[in-house]
């Protein structure tokens, strides 16, 4: 008996929060019709996925590969993002581009997103600017793991 | 004698030592690129300036000899300008390709530029323009942009294997290091070269963008592909196991050993490092139906053992037969000898081994056996097996290692091998001489164990462990140590050995050789 009571004060506080935040959100909002300006906005649900809010100019998402301008790969495997990525997510194998100038490229360029922690040090550690983190795609979830596991092909462009 | 002090702090070197090697035995380090200890002091780079007290000028320190109460200062503050001026000259005409530069991670001038040099270019004119990838070797690429020109690799060619492949070209910033009316470098160490270039300029071909330096984990080893046993460093990545990519030895580089190699490893020895990781043997096979089960050692010692028993003691001398080699360590055929010869008095033991090949007249030797020497020394009289050998009723064979295929056609072999009832070996590879066995046990390589081989010198050397077996290999001593205590005639003594170094002083103990050559 006294064990059902201490479910229904649990629900009468459940109520008294959601309704709270209810009246104060409703206040602040009110106050912006009306046109009274002030530090705390009313909270804004967004309808995620149909709505998606803009993401920060700094914000870390997926990886790319950056392109030259004949389409290869800027990346010259030097393997410096292998050798400072803390999750040891990024797997290069390196070959010979018959091109002089060039020398070496990736022929095999892996991140497994799924061991990623988007520390981004990989990008800072590029001597070539060829990885970046400024895709803007924040959701690349996979039913299995290989699915996280990028390889050129997807991370090119 | 003489006394000196290197900054402030007092030395007594030997008369007639130079001041880099002074320095050194002091523990100061002064950075140098053209000074190799292998060559007399050639004085090009000019990154060895030091100050001596009394001279006008900056002393070169690998060049200079000291004097009595000589005062050398290696930080002062003209040396640590000088230096970074001769960093500043070397750099102008260097590209900035350590990304793709093999070298990198081991470069001398990356190291010097990070310790001393730490500067902004002033160059504003563009590099030239010169040859990226010449191959001017079997296995050598040169980039003349990197070269630096502190003529190792001509002096190496000229005071070492004499065969002059490489000469320095044209005058002043046009000079560069090429070969001659495009004859290569081919000679059995040009691998070295590539080991000396204190720079990128001169790479090899066999370890051209496989991985960076820094990935590789080194261990100390010996080399087993001829009777020298030059001393090496085996370089190899541990793998990475989430991408499926296993561990593999990458290069291997000599190690100085003046008492044997010197500086230098032949090419055989520094390109043959394929059979460490390929086609081993990870699994005890069995090709015999009566076993139904995978069996692990416990179960293969047991079975030995029975079927030793069964023998009885007249029949086990003459009808048991054990074929090895001279890849077994020292402590291994120590521990042969003990429980085959002295407490099971076998008769019939013979060597398989690799045959006799071309020799040079430096370190490569005809035979390619690297402990022949102590297998004769610890009493074996090395008959070589034969299918004679094998024609005699024999009831047990075990065989230690897979040149017995190199010695024996594989009909003769197989023909010989039908009439044996009971056949085990032990063996590293996948071969197609496994089949012929009943059961086949993985064994570990001499980087994967511990232990000691005795060249052809007599020089006793110890190895141990770089990296793990593969799979279920066991080294052959832990085998036959464990062999040893269950065929139980001297248990309590073989149950001493836990590690190569108590068979190591046991061998001291027991054979003269090995006592006097310590």
């Amino acid at each position: 008996m006294i064990k059902a009571l201490g479910y229904f004060i649990e629900i009468i506080r459940g109520i008294v929060i959601t309704s709270r935040h209810f009246f104060v959100n409703m206040f602040f909002h009110i106050l912006k019709v009306l046109g009274i300006k002030t530090k705390r906005k009313g909270a804004v649900t967004i309808q995620y996925p149909e709505q998606k809010k803009e993401i920060a100019a700094r914000h870390r998402s997926l990886h790319r590969l950056m392109a030259r301008e004949d389409g290869k790969p800027r990346c010259v495997a030097c393997m410096l993002c292998v050798t400072v990525c803390p999750s040891e997510c990024i797997y290069v194998e390196a070959a010979e581009d018959p091109d002089l100038e060039m020398q070496k490229y990736p022929s095999k360029f892996i991140i497994d997103i799924g061991r990623c922690c988007f520390c981004g040090f990989c990008v800072e550690a590029c001597p070539e600017d060829a990885i970046r983190m400024d895709s803007g795609e924040i959701d690349f979830a996979g039913y299995t793991r290989d699915d996280l596991v990028y390889d050129l092909d997807k991370l090119l462009r | 004698m003489v006394k000196i002090h290197i900054d402030k702090k007092p030395i007594d070197v030997e008369e007639g030592t130079t001041v880099l090697k002074a320095a050194e035995t002091a523990g100061i380090s002064i950075p140098h690129l053209c000074y190799h200890d292998a060559f007399p002091p050639e004085g090009s780079c000019r990154m060895c300036l030091v100050e001596i007290e009394g001279l006008p000028k900056l002393e070169l320190a690998c060049s200079t000899q000291v004097r009595d109460g000589m005062k050398v200062f290696t930080k002062s503050e003209k040396v640590v300008e000088a230096r970074k001026g001769v960093l500043e000259f070397l750099l102008a005409e260097h590209p900035l390709d350590c990304p793709i530069c093999d070298k990198a991670g081991d470069c001398k001038l990356q190291d010097y530029y990070d310790e001393y040099g730490l500067f902004e270019s002033q160059f504003r004119e563009s590099k030239e323009k010169r040859e990226k990838k010449d191959k001017i070797g079997k296995s050598l690429i040169h980039d003349e942009e990197r070269c630096i020109l502190c003529r190792r690799c001509v002096r190496f060619l000229r005071e070492i294997t004499e065969t002059q492949e490489l000469g320095v070209f044209e005058r002043g910033i046009h000079s560069r290091v090429n070969i001659y009316d495009l004859t290569p470098v081919d000679n059995n160490y040009s691998g070295n070269l590539a080991q000396i270039c204190p720079v990128g300029a001169i790479t090899d071909e066999d370890f051209r963008f496989k991985t960076r330096s820094w990935f590789l984990k080194k261990g100390e080893s010996i080399c087993p592909l001829c009777s020298r046993g030059c001393s090496i460093t085996i370089e190899y990545h541990p793998g990475f196991s989430h991408f499926g990519v296993p561990s593999r030895v990458y290069r291997i580089q000599s190690r100085e050993n003046q008492e044997v190699n010197g500086f230098w490893i032949c090419d055989m020895g520094r390109y043959g490092y394929s059979y460490l990781s390929e086609n081993r043997l990870d699994k005890i096979v069995i090709n015999n139906k009566e076993w139904n089960i995978q069996p692990t050692w416990e179960d293969v010692s047991y079975f030995i053992n029975q079927q030793l028993k069964k023998l009885d003691e007249g029949k086990k001398t003459s009808q048991t037969v054990l074929i090895l080699n001279t890849w077994l360590s020292n402590e291994e055929l120590f521990l042969i000898h003990k429980i085959f010869k002295n407490d099971q008095n076998l008769e019939r033991i013979f060597f398989a081994d690799r045959p006799q090949a071309e020799k040079d007249d430096f370190l490569l030797t005809a035979e390619r056996t690297p402990n022949k020497k102590g297998a004769l020394e610890m009493g074996f009289d090395m008959k070589p097996a034969n299918p004679g050998a094998l024609s005699d009723k024999t009831d047990l064979l075990l065989a230690f290692g897979s040149f017995l295929a190199e010695q024996i056609s594989a009909a003769d072999l197989k023909k010989a091998l039908e009439k044996i009832e009971t056949k085990v070996l032990f063996t590293s590879h996948e071969n197609e001489l496994n089949s012929l066995f009943d059961i086949v046990l993985p064994t570990a390589l001499i980087p994967e164990k511990g232990g000691s081989l005795t060249n052809i010198d007599g020089k006793i050397q110890k190895f141990s462990p770089v990296f793990e077996p593969p799979g279920d290999s066991l080294p052959e001593w832990m085998m036959l140590a464990d062999l040893g205590r269950k065929f139980g005639i001297n248990s309590s003594f073989y149950g001493e050995f836990k590690t190569p170094e108590t068979i190591a002083k046991e061998i001291e103990n027991e054979v003269p050789f090995f006592r006097e050559q310590k």
